[in-house]
């Protein structure tokens, strides 16, 4: 009875048929929250589809889930990055899911145009400064932080990072090769620090005045203002100016229904409840991280203020991060 | 069952089933790695075998590490092995359990940790000096280990003769102990190196690139396993080097032993300088492997999320029991192996024992590789996978002590008890069991240590909702959530520490010096 229940509460979904035993999915996923799994439990007592979950890198599922091939018990694969969704449907991962509310839900640049992987949260890669050694103003796009005058005071994460790879394949796309290699080239001649692997030392760097200005991604200085990370670190980041350039680079989170899936409509559902306003606030507020649409109740969020998204679709972007890696080694980006 | 004839060996029946083990067994072992080369030979993807300016610079990080935590190593394993084993200082017991310690802490967490504390105090921990710090810390002690086992039990009676003749430490040790320890110094070394070539999350944290950060890039995210592959063997034919070195200077100590035996030596007393600096030197290693990570806790009490207590008692649980079968699996089977070699006088049981302790040689993520290729095809469990890629990984480490420990027991032993009756079941069981008991134990706790610690592997195969302590750790810490990564961390920690204190016992008692023929308990026979 609860189950019938359930299913008329999650609106646009499916009617189950009564009585059929509960079905379960398994979920590959790249993202480790622990919020996350109190949706997946929220998905469950709305739906009683069971939810088996393995989190691991994402390079790591696409490779393991390949191996497996038509056995494996995955349903739907979750990933972070276009870049990363893109190679996956190339792989033929996924399978092409019709639904009318995915339709609805997710904005058209930011689902595959076959229909294989929709996105469910929005990530922004933001400009950091310190405003004592930067002027904020100075800084309207991603290009001027290869500006002259910010020598000796930028810092950078490695080439390594997906985040970066992808914001430099969107850089390719919208302002073509010859303008990026000479981006790149400038931005490297700026690097103050070696290379940082991850990007909360490099807002502490920033925040102390070692570097004037970085590139992170909104979540990592919002759960420093959320004292996430301790009291010292809220301190710091209280500091920080974040500049949103003009356009800003937005990656993904998303999932798509798997090839091997022998339940297609119980993975449907899931990705639906994941991307519907209701689910897909809880996916994002986990991380710190913009919804589909708007930008949430987070108050830490909202104090950033509003940007202007570049409207370059995450498939396009996926398809070009190969070239973007090639180049940023070229050009001293390590 | 036909009757045994009244030999050291097993009959001829019973050398068929051992060689049959054997050959299953290699090739349980050899598996993964021919799925990889077949699959990389005979696939379609991936370019040529050029190793490209990212492989030659990730081949000269792996040497530069190499060598440069092999020689810190040796210097700072022998050093504190021969001053805790043969001279006092203030602190000269505590000390000696102390140098274990570091055995502990996973290198992925000590670089993560001193990355942290280092961001917030305006320090950039980055670059190839810190990965050798970081690694020779978390690795010294395999070379402390193993050097201070020789200079316990060999050449008590040369040592006594410095004594007589009037030669300080400083001079037995440079003129009889250290060439005589140099084989064990250089299988420590050994074991270290092979640690190193396979460490993953360490170097990537501090931006050092080497090969298997490379196998791993070329595989994942450049998609050419062809490539992937010519890295990961030209990391195999370092390790191979490294293995057959130790195998090499094994060889010369058995040699050496003989000249053991004899009477507990009193120890030379240290004073002045000479003591501050043993105890500096005993002190600050042990004190960075394992404070850091501590200082770190402390320092971060006020962003700890913690998780349920009921799910803290699953992860660990869970690598306590993978650690548990793990340390079981490859005893019982290094057993098998190195008792196969003792009694089958075949050339090729030799090599193929050889071969299937080449597990260790391969860096975690490709074997994790390997066994997929493996396990999706044939739908095995991803448990068994697991399992199987543990056993892989470590049998060497749970042999190499047993090899060298078989060595140490006289085949007249073994002609002797099955002269008065025995057959080979209980020869293993009477003769074999009770002497080996140490190096069993011993090699077993390291396995245990070694898998708490593990994470590629672990990270690859586990089925659904099946973390452990390193895989939640290293989630935490690869998202930049340390805080939440601190409960676990410290399980970990504690897990590693319960297993290594266990190896001191031993210890203990070769420090004690009160029998001398007993006193290396902790890596050769009781």
């Amino acid at each position: 009875m609860a189950l019938v229940a359930g299913v008329s509460v999650l609106g646009p979904g499916r009617p189950t048929a009564v009585g059929a035993a509960p079905a379960e999915i398994g979920v590959y996923s790249g993202r480790h929250y622990n919020t996350d799994k109190a949706l997946y439990q929220e998905f469950t007592r709305r739906t009683g589809i069971r939810v088996k979950l393995l989190e691991a890198k994402d390079d790591a599922l696409i490779e393991r889930l390949r191996n497996e091939g038509a056995n494996s018990p995955a349903d739907v694969l979750v990933l972070v990055d276009a870049a990363r969704l893109d190679k996956a449907s190339d792989l033929g991962l996924f399978q092409p899911t019709r639904s009318a509310s995915l339709s609805r839900d997710v904005p058209v640049n930011l689902r595959d145009s076959k229909n294989r992987w929709f996105g469910l949260t929005r990530r922004v890669r933001v400009v950091i400064v310190n405003p004592r050694l930067v002027n904020p103003a100075s800084i309207r796009t991603y290009a001027d932080l290869a500006s002259p005058a910010l020598r000796g005071k930028l810092c950078l994460r490695d080439s390594k990072s997906v985040y970066n790879q992808s914001l430099v394949a969107e850089q390719l796309i919208l302002r073509g090769e010859p303008a990026t290699r000479a981006w790149l080239k400038g931005m490297v001649a700026n690097v103050r620090q070696p290379f940082f692997t991850s990007d909360t030392p490099l807002a502490r760097a920033v925040a102390k005045g070692d570097c004037g200005v970085g590139v992170v991604n909104t979540y990592y200085l919002a759960r420093m203002l959320a004292g996430d990370n301790g009291a010292a670190d809220k301190a710091l980041a209280a500091r920080l100016k974040v500049v949103f350039p003009r356009p800003a680079h937005v990656n993904i989170t998303g999932a798509g229904v798997t090839r091997a899936s022998k339940n297609r409509e119980a993975a449907t559902r899931l990705i639906e409840f994941l991307a519907s306003p209701s689910g897909g606030r809880g996916y994002a507020e986990a991380n710190n991280e913009y919804p589909l649409r708007g930008y949430g109740n987070n108050p830490i969020l909202r104090r950033f203020g509003t940007f202007t998204a570049a409207t370059v679709s995450a498939e396009q972007m996926g398809a070009r991060t190969r070239q973007a890696v090639n180049l940023m080694q070229a050009n001293g980006w390590n | 069952m036909t009757s045994f004839s009244l030999r050291a060996r097993p009959g001829h029946s019973g050398r068929s089933l051992l060689t049959a083990a054997v050959l299953g067994l290699v090739l349980l072992a050899l598996l993964p790695v021919l799925a990889l080369v077949a699959f990389a030979w005979l696939g379609q993807e991936g370019g040529d075998l050029s190793l490209g300016v990212a492989g030659s610079l990730q081949i000269a990080n792996t040497m530069l590490l190499l060598l440069a935590v092999g020689a810190l190593g040796a210097v700072l394993g022998t050093a504190n092995g021969w001053i805790t084993t043969n001279c006092t200082f203030p602190g000269q017991r505590w000390l000696r359990i102390a140098q274990v310690l570091p055995l502990a802490t996973p290198a992925y967490l000590l670089a993560a940790t001193l990355i942290d504390l280092g961001s917030r105090g305006s320090w950039r921990i980055h670059g190839p000096l810190w990965a050798i710090a970081v690694l020779t810390l978390t690795t010294y002690p395999y070379v402390f280990l193993l050097s201070s086992e020789s200079f316990a039990v060999s050449g008590r009676r040369q040592l006594e003769a410095c004594r007589s003749l009037g030669v300080g430490p400083w001079g037995s040790f440079r003129r009889v102990a250290l060439p005589m320890a140099l084989p064990s110094i250089g299988a420590g070394i050994a074991l270290s190196g092979m640690e190193v070539v396979n460490e993953l999350g360490a170097v990537e944290l501090l931006g050092v690139p080497t090969l298997s950060v490379g196998i791993l890039q070329r595989w994942q995210n450049d998609g050419d396993p062809r490539g992937a592959v010519g890295l990961a063997l030209v990391a195999l034919v370092m390790v191979s080097l490294l293995v057959a070195a130790e195998r090499g200077l094994r060889r010369r100590s058995r040699r050496w032993l003989i000249g053991g035996g004899g009477e507990a030596l009193p120890r030379w007393p240290l004073s002045g300088w000479r003591a501050v600096l043993s105890v500096l030197l005993t002190t600050l290693p042990p004190l960075c492997g394992l404070g850091v990570p501590l200082l770190w806790a402390a320092r971060s009490l006020d962003q700890l999320q913690a998780e349920p207590p009921a799910e803290l008692v699953l992860l660990g649980g869970r690598s306590f029991l993978l650690a548990l079968l793990a340390a079981l699996l490859t005893v019982v089977v290094g057993l098998l192996l190195s008792l196969a070699r003792r009694w089958i006088d075949l050339p090729l049981i030799r090599q193929f024992s050889f071969l299937a302790g080449m597990g260790y040689a391969i860096p975690g993520t490709v074997l994790a590789l390997g066994l997929m290729l493996l396990g999706g095809p044939w739908q095995l469990s991803p448990l068994l996978l697991l399992v199987w890629g543990y056993g892989d990984r470590f049998l060497a480490v749970a042999k190499n002590g047993l090899d060298a420990a078989l060595e140490h027991i006289p085949p007249s032993l073994d002609e002797a008890a099955t002269g008065l009756g025995c057959r080979w079941p209980q020869v293993i069981r009477r003769v074999h069991l009770p002497l080996l008991r140490g190096p069993l134990l011993a090699g077993g706790l390291l396995v245990f240590v070694d898998v708490v610690k593990e994470l590629p592997l672990t990270f690859a195969l586990r089925p659904f909702d099946f973390d452990t302590l390193s895989v939640r750790v290293y989630q935490y810490a690869s998202d930049e959530r340390l805080g939440a990564a601190l409960l676990p961390a410290l399980l970990i920690l504690l897990l590693g520490l319960a297993a290594s204190l266990a190896l001191i016992p031993g210890l203990a008692q070769a420090a004690r010096g009160a029998d001398s023929t007993r006193a290396g308990a902790s890596l050769s026979p009781d």
